[in-house]
């Protein structure tokens, strides 16, 4: 028991011969001097920069996959959503949403009841796929396009048929089965754009039970003037359906808008309507200082895509020239998922064409000039 | 935003830092300490330290002074030399005094680890109070021997 109590540093008699109990025994109470200051403060010196140079070794996730804009919604959107669930939270929003389609029909050119809102473009293409399809019927999809249209298709009972989006292409596909075809401009993921005069002449020549539809959730990319909403008004078998998750960063309140013949109009929207809170932010978007914020990002996006161009320039790479918050990039020595595999070995992570079906492009966000140049130079490296 | 000068911790306030001077102590590695018995060895020894201490420190204020007036008083008498004799005794009791903190230094720091040993968060030695303690009883000492017991210096004491 008393061998046991003596604990560490205890002396034993045969060992003091060699000093070593006396040097145990020496260490044992040596063990209980504290560190001077300067000594603790150099440990913490060399501490805090090791931290440092770990901070400065590690290189963050860079994720390009997304579409939508990169940065938060404007604070007047916030302050307007934030506003109306404030005052109005005990209260049922207005089903029919009357100020806000007011608005956006007064914007298109249209009359109220040819537009419905509902939770998201892409409910509101669904809604439509059931609305046209009726659990049969063909639908062509002009592809590569937003990359769920097939399924929400083929949800909604209908067959999906991808063609390029070219009117040849299409008209040439049409049969007595297609009832709906639905395109997406600019397109998810090349960026591409529906010309007006195309869409205009495909509406004029698809029989009268085809509905043209056209995904423009990405529409507040392009110029105002050249959108496919400005033609409702004009081509009756014409919808279109737009997204605030975009250009106005509002994913979160899952808000969209659809355009079109006013019988159609009135069997997309949800029961309930959309929440107040996702109303009064609507309606800052429509609003004229809404679409100027649209439009400082669009030119914005623009620059990005200058940007990634002059960094690309004179290599095999190249991007679609595009107005879109991401690029179709493809590369001249190699294939789609080799130039994804090379930027994921450098913590920039991108949609890989192969979702498309494409094995040539890989699609990236352009999410700020920083990211731009860090994606440029993870492609060239 | 400006801050009043008064916070002792100089964090605007908050107290999520720690007050100057109570930070642990910092060990090279973390003490393994010994059993039961070994501990109450070490308390005791730290009691023996320290009564040590005392004395050494005491020591300064009596016994030293006396010792090199003691010394000082032979030179003088055996060469002849005021001179020589008071400065051999301020010498030594300089040097004497330098030995002494020197030693009472080392015993507080052994006292220090003693009393770490024994289990104790002892984080500063004891030697500054001990001095001021052995400077407080020597003056009271030695007031209470000059006026008591000695009586004043003959050229105000009553003849």
């Amino acid at each position: 028991m008393a061998g046991a109590d003596r604990g560490p540093g205890a002396l034993d008699r045969p060992a003091l011969r060699d000093g070593a109990a006396i040097k145990r025994f020496r260490e044992y109470y040596r063990q209980f001097e504290e560190l001077a200051p300067e000594q603790v403060s150099r440990e913490l010196r060399e501490r805090s920069a090791a931290v440092k140079r770990h901070a400065l070794s590690r290189v963050d996730p860079l994720d390009l996959s997304g579409t939508g804009w990169y940065e938060p919604p404007h604070p007047e959107a916030v302050n307007a959503a934030t506003f109306a669930l404030r005052g109005a939270l005990n209260a049922y929003p207005d089903a029919s949403a009357t100020a806000v389609r007011e608005a956006l029909a007064e914007r298109h050119g249209l009359a109220p009841d040819q537009v419905a809102l509902g939770h998201g473009a892409g409910e509101l293409l669904r809604a439509a796929c059931s609305a046209l399809l009726r659990d049969s019927g063909d639908a062509l999809v002009g592809w590569p396009g937003w990359q769920p249209l097939p399924e929400l298709i083929e949800a909604a009972g209908g067959c999906a048929l991808p063609v390029p989006p070219m009117t040849t292409e299409i008209l040439a596909h049409l049969g007595p089965a297609t009832r709906a075809v639905l395109l997406s401009s600019p397109a998810d993921p090349t960026g591409a754009v529906l010309a007006r005069r195309a869409l205009r002449e495909l509406c004029a020549r698809v029989p009268e039970q085809v509905i043209v539809v056209v995904d423009e959730a990405l529409g507040e990319f392009e110029p105002e003037g050249e959108d496919a909403a400005g033609l409702v008004a004009e081509l009756p078998n014409l919808l279109v359906v737009r997204s605030f998750s975009k250009a106005h960063a509002l994913a979160g309140l899952r808000a969209g808008a659809a355009l079109g013949p006013a019988a159609l109009m009135a069997r997309l929207p949800p029961g309930g309507g959309i929440s107040s809170p996702a109303q009064a932010a609507v309606l800052w978007a429509v609003s004229e200082r809404g679409r100027e914020i649209a439009a400082r990002r669009r030119a914005a996006a623009a620059a990005a895509h200058e940007r990634l161009a002059a960094a690309l320039a004179g290599s095999p790479l190249s991007a679609l020239p595009a107005t879109v918050p991401f690029a179709w990039i493809s590369s001249a020595a190699e294939d789609g998922p080799a130039i994804a595999a090379r930027l994921a070995s450098q913590q920039v992570f991108v949609a890989p064409g192969r979702l498309w079906g494409d094995e040539r492009h890989v699609r990236a966000a352009l999410r700020g000039a920083a990211a731009v140049d860090r994606l440029a130079r993870a492609l060239l490296t | 935003m400006t801050v009043p000068r008064n916070d002792p911790t100089d964090t605007g306030g908050l107290f999520i830092g720690r007050r100057p001077g109570t930070g642990p102590v910092r060990y090279r590695t973390p003490p393994e300490r010994g059993g039961e018995r070994r501990r109450r060895t070490d308390s005791l020894l730290a009691v023996a330290v320290l009564v040590a201490e005392l004395l050494v420190v005491l020591s300064a204020f009596g016994p030293q002074p006396v010792g090199w007036l003691w010394a000082g008083s032979q030179v003088d008498f055996r060469t002849g030399s005021v001179f020589l004799g008071i400065t051999v005794a301020f010498l030594g009791l300089l040097a004497s005094v330098i030995f002494t903190l020197m030693l009472a230094t080392r015993l507080d720091h052994l006292w220090r680890l003693l009393r770490r040993a024994a289990g104790h968060d002892q984080r500063e030695g004891v030697l500054g109070r001990i001095f001021v303690t052995a400077a407080v009883v020597s003056a009271i000492a030695f007031t209470v021997w000059l006026v008591l017991i000695e009586g004043p210096g003959p050229s105000i004491a009553p003849r």
